[in-house]
């Protein structure tokens, strides 16, 4: 259900959400075989591409060329890929999106040789373009997104960080990237400067958004759903909206020193999930995600007219509702 | 020009690279980049040589610094578990040093340097994943993989800004010290993995070991960069600085 409701928000795009799957498999061919094996083993295994749609929507405020777009696009979804590939490196992960991690499928040091080659690769294909404004964006961007995650593994099991922590955290690890997304493409299809801003600024509270509610659905889905264990996050020292807006109980302080140990049993785990599900932060974080979803509308609403906005909105909807 | 200047030269590179990257976490857990000081002294060698040098090439050096810091950052982590914080902000430290190697040529629009490392990188990747791969190469691929590794990120450097005629005496230099780093730990019993797919591929004759081959190859390639050295238009003491770093490595491995 989820997904046909996906699809169709794309079907304005999806000739040319078809041209990035097209190049994203392109950009990742190698004269190895095992870098091949293993970086079309994640892109085969799915993902939304929501950063390569959101390029594409914000360039149709500007001079909208595919042929030009998808140097932009692609980039953007493989820095997200190489940091996915690498994020399961430091979480020893085992399996994403309902398949083995290429950590796990191989080794680490595999993992950690695919994500500098998909990273190479992001970098050599925006270098198609010239607008030195777009590399800038690019490079902070994933500057900014080593920082927050520094800051994470810092704040690892840190049970006295408040909110603010939270939302700096998030802001690079997610909400920076969907932000450039919007920049990059605004930027080159060479938008309006002020229109320009006004995208950024949506992206960026559509991201804040979209990673609220992934870590509600890492709390509220099914194992099947998350494609890993529910409550992950947690059991990895990750102190998400969720736990901070429970405000220290007992019961979750206790879980969170015993995964500090690693000592959580399965029984312990199930029994987290039901106190935070039946606990009223959920429906808080919700309304949280949602007041970051209405200024991203409102920014919309400041955009010149055009048939795209229509479909900004509904995407930044549908990411604040969406189940999986 | 003497071995006080140059050495001064590559300490101040070596700042300069730790200034760009500077952070208080990842000096914390993870220490200063991994530089190489042979590698530093190559990318300053056509400056040390009076070739034409300004602001974007000593930048570019700095790029090249960073990304081959990036890398080496990467190639220490566990195979199996890199679950410790330490393990964790080396993975980090890589991809941060990566994303500042591309900030700072963004930020001066030097696009072309940016295509060359990326495809270094690339290549690199390439090539060090094949340790991993059931391909079984020849001892000649593994060579060519180990000079990937050392040279390629400074080969593009050259390339780009025409500094083409030390490609040769630096990729000779860079090669023989890694095989001169690799028998060492081969004698105490602490293979590489790399070499020890080169000792797979390695075809016993009937009177040389591995170590013999490995020793030979090292001293035929010596033979062959004192010859480029002899024939090249450097300054004599550039020469002769290369010439000691030669002595001392192979005392000190």
């Amino acid at each position: 259900m989820e997904k046909m409701k996906l699809q169709k928000l794309y079907s304005d795009f999806k000739p040319d959400i078809d041209i990035i799957e097209n190049e994203l498999e392109k950009a990742l061919q190698s004269t190895s075989h095992l870098l091949n094996d293993a970086s079309l083993h994640l892109l085969h295994a799915g993902g939304k591409r929501i950063r390569p749609l959101f390029v594409l929507m914000s360039a149709k405020f500007g001079n909208y060329s595919i042929d030009r777009m998808k140097y932009a696009a692609v980039p953007l979804e493989l820095i997200h890929m190489g940091s996915l590939v690498h994020d399961d490196v430091i979480d020893h992960s085992n399996m994403r999106r309902g398949r083995p991690t290429v950590r796990s499928q191989w080794n680490n040091r595999v993992a950690m040789l695919t994500g500098s080659f998909i990273f190479g690769r992001a970098i050599q294909y925006v270098t198609h373009i010239e607008n030195p404004k777009a590399h800038q964006i690019l490079a902070r961007t994933m500057v900014e997104i080593c920082k927050g995650e520094i800051i994470q593994i810092e704040d690892k099991f840190r049970i006295n960080q408040n909110l603010k922590d939270y939302f700096r955290r998030i802001k690079r690890k997610t909400a920076l990237l969907i932000e450039s997304s919007c920049e990059v493409g605004a930027v080159v299809a060479e938008a309006d400067p002020e229109v320009t801003k006004r995208l950024k600024r949506f992206g960026y509270y559509v991201g804040m958004s979209y990673q609220i509610v992934d870590d509600v659905l890492d709390f509220t889905s099914t194992d099947k759903q998350l494609g890993k264990p529910a409550g992950s996050d947690l059991l990895q020292g990750n102190i998400t909206l969720p736990i901070l807006l429970m405000k220290n109980h007992p019961k979750i302080l206790r879980f969170i020193e015993r995964a500090s140990k690693g000592i959580v049993t399965e029984q312990e785990r199930l029994e987290m999930l039901q106190i935070v599900r039946k606990s009223d932060s959920i429906k808080q974080a919700l309304k949280i995600s949602d007041q970051y979803l209405e200024k991203a509308m409102k920014e919309v609403e400041r955009l010149p007219d055009n048939p795209t906005k229509k479909r900004l909105k509904e995407i930044a909807l549908f990411i604040g509702k969406r189940k999986f | 020009m003497d071995t006080t200047y140059i050495e001064n030269q590559i300490e101040q590179l070596k700042k300069a690279i730790y200034r760009q990257v500077e952070h208080r976490t990842l000096v914390k857990y993870t220490g200063d980049p991994l530089v190489d000081e042979n590698q530093l002294f190559y990318l300053l060698l056509p400056l040390l040589n009076g070739d034409h040098w300004d602001e974007e090439n000593y930048e570019g050096v700095i790029a090249v610094g960073i990304v081959e810091a990036s890398l080496a950052e990467h190639s220490y982590i566990d195979e199996h578990d890199a679950t410790s914080k330490v393990q964790q902000l080396t993975v980090l430290s890589g991809d941060y040093y990566s994303g500042r190697f591309y900030e700072i040529l963004a930020n001066s629009g030097n696009i072309s340097l940016i295509r060359e490392l990326s495809e270094s990188v690339i290549l690199r990747s390439e090539h060090e994943i094949r340790i991993y791969e059931p391909n079984r190469y020849a001892i000649d691929d593994w060579l060519e993989t180990l000079t990937i590794i050392e040279t390629e990120c400074i080969s593009r450097f050259y390339q780009l800004y025409n500094y083409n005629h030390y490609l040769y005496i630096m990729k000779k230099h860079l090669l023989i010290l890694r095989l001169q780093n690799e028998l060492l730990n081969y004698r105490e019993g602490n293979s590489s993995l790399l070499l020890q797919k080169m000792m797979e591929s390695f075809q016993r004759s009937e009177d040389m070991n591995f170590e013999h081959y490995l020793q030979n190859k090292i001293d035929g390639l010596v033979h062959q960069l004192r010859e480029l050295l002899r024939t090249s238009s450097m300054k004599s003491e550039l020469k002769r600085y290369i010439e000691e770093r030669l002595i001392r490595e192979s005392k000190e491995r």
